[in-house]
């Protein structure tokens, strides 16, 4: 059974609908990647899942409950954290706070304090920073520490919402090197990108949402690479 | 000369009361980014709860009027948060402008009735001693009003830097939407905000009350002023630079007092607002641009 699914699903600002009804699922234990232009959904399809939007129609079921419509820290109590857009780190607040913070549902002080110290193994370079301000980070920093704050509430499925966005090559290469290896520890990932070329590298299925629909869906052979980027970039609707 | 650092001393030390109605508006604005007009008034009402502790026990002491009024402020805050806030789309940016000044006029409006507009002698502690050096001296009363608010402030520092609760708080005003992802309830961290923010500010006035020696309500109006004045001069949404302001603006108003009388003092504050709206907009210290 898939761990979530989408079913549906309706998002609207005002009268717009950016969400049209979406249907897609996310098998336990898989990199699953929404790949789609601007515009297309995607980000609104994220923040519908992770509660902070509220769906006009639809469910979203995970692990067989339906959440839609449930407040965030409720979704988040389920096992969802979701890693925004833009990372969206606590500035004026240090590396360790933010990692604290993301473990503020966890009332086990010592497991979250063992926890800190996993991150701090995986991502070397928030240990050496621990005590900055998180707004002085570099921008790949920052992404790691926004992964990290994220994983501090052990989810069973972790959201990720663009992590390549306006890094550098190299750093790009470093945050699909850590998806991948959160993959092989266990971690469920639905990942939503523009980097078409290094999501199909490691995701084990992938779907296309263009202008509020999903229209494509298939393993990272099913279709040419070239055609995937062009849609994923353009929308089959430029034709 | 002496006379100069007397009203100085003097000032700073009652500007401390000021320095905690400034935090009031200023946290407020920070974790919500609204202000909260019903503010200084609810500060005001707090105190004057403060001395129903004596209608229940006569010559009940000070400290537990102080504590009363400490108390009912925080009751305060959360009727304000739940009138005034909750229920009203925040989203609108006058909404809860408005409300917040219904408010402030309704516990006027209730302060007037109750005591049919007369004065309220309130008491204060330490008000027979004095520190002398030579001709300076400083007024015990002051200074155990100088002694609360400060650690009143400590207390605030401590819940915002030492607690989860404070890490929430910091979390919602600096980065609501990663807050929420975290797992932190943005309504719980609002109304919490509004109740801390009443403590203090039912503090405050019973320590203006305790300073003065009487509580009237035309202190409200006032007070709602000199407080948003404390607020922005510091810095939105500074708390350092909200103490700092209403130390400021207590030493600076004792001594245009002390050269140009009660009745002008007001106007120099008001210019002191002007020149620091003209030359430095953002207060002494600036907001960061925490949100992008």
């Amino acid at each position: 059974m898939s761990l979530l699914a989408v079913e549906d699903v309706v998002t609207a600002y005002g009268k717009i609908e950016a969400l049209k009804g979406v249907s897609l699922e996310v098998a336990e234990g898989t990199i699953t990647c929404l790949l789609g232009p601007n515009g297309a959904g995607k980000t609104t399809l994220m923040m519908t899942i992770a509660g902070i939007l509220k769906p006009r129609r639809g469910r979203v079921l995970l692990g067989g409950t339906d959440i839609a419509g449930q407040a965030p820290h409720a979704i988040v109590a389920r096992g969802i954290a979701l890693v925004p857009e833009n990372r969206l780190v606590f500035p004026a607040m240090t590396v360790l706070e933010n990692l604290q913070a993301g473990a503020f549902q966890r009332r086990d002080k010592a497991a979250v304090a063992e926890d800190v110290e996993r991150m701090f193994t995986r991502f070397p370079r928030l240990k050496e920073r621990h005590a900055q301000q998180a707004g002085t980070l570099s921008g790949g920093e920052q992404q790691m520490l926004a992964v990290a704050r994220a994983l501090m509430s052990r989810p069973r499925l972790l959201l990720m919402d663009e992590p390549s966005l306006g890094l550098a090559p190299l750093v790009v290469e470093e945050i699909f090197r850590i998806i991948a290896e959160l993959h092989r520890d266990g971690t469920t990932i639905f990942l939503v990108e523009q980097n078409a070329h290094m999501a199909l590298k490691v995701a084990q299925h992938f779907f296309l949402i263009e202008q509020g629909k999903v229209t494509f869906s298939g393993d990272p052979g099913a279709l040419a690479e070239d055609e995937v980027i062009r849609r994923a970039y353009l929308g089959s609707a430029q034709q | 000369m002496l006379d100069f650092l007397q009203a100085v001393s003097d000032g700073v030390l009652f500007g401390a009361t000021y320095a905690l109605i400034g935090i009031g508006f200023t946290l407020v604005f920070g974790v919500m980014h609204k202000i909260n007009m019903a503010y200084a008034a609810a500060s005001v009402g707090g105190a004057y709860a403060g001395l129903l502790v004596l209608q229940v026990m006569a010559g009940a002491p000070p400290w537990l009027v102080f504590l009363g009024a400490f108390l009912a402020g925080g009751v305060l805050g959360w009727m304000v948060y739940a009138l005034c806030f909750h229920f009203i789309p925040l989203s609108n940016p006058l909404a809860t402008l408005m409300s917040t000044v219904g408010m402030l006029l309704l516990i006027d409006e209730v302060i007037v009735h109750v005591t049919a507009g007369m004065p309220q002698n309130y008491p204060a502690m330490f008000d027979d001693v004095m520190l002398r050096a030579g001709e300076f001296s400083m007024r015990g009363d002051l200074l155990l009003v100088f002694a609360v608010s400060v650690l009143a402030m400590i207390g605030l520092l401590a819940l915002l830097y030492r607690t989860s609760l404070g890490l929430a708080t910091r979390a919602v005003s600096q980065q609501p939407v990663a807050a929420q992802l975290c797992g932190i309830r943005l309504v719980r961290v609002n109304a919490l905000t509004f109740v801390v923010t009443g403590l203090l500010g039912g503090l405050a006035g019973a320590m203006i009350g305790a300073s003065v020696g009487t509580l009237s309500p035309l202190l409200t109006t006032p007070l709602t002023v000199k407080g948003l004045i404390v607020t922005v001069i510091g810095g939105l949404g500074s708390i350092p630079g909200a103490i700092l302001a209403g130390l400021l603006v207590g030493g600076f108003e004792n001594v245009l007092q002390l050269y140009r009388g009660v009745t002008e003092r007001d106007l120099y504050v008001m210019l002191l607002l002007f020149a620091f709206l003209t030359f430095r907009p953002g207060g002494l210290f600036a907001a960061k641009s925490g949100r992008d």
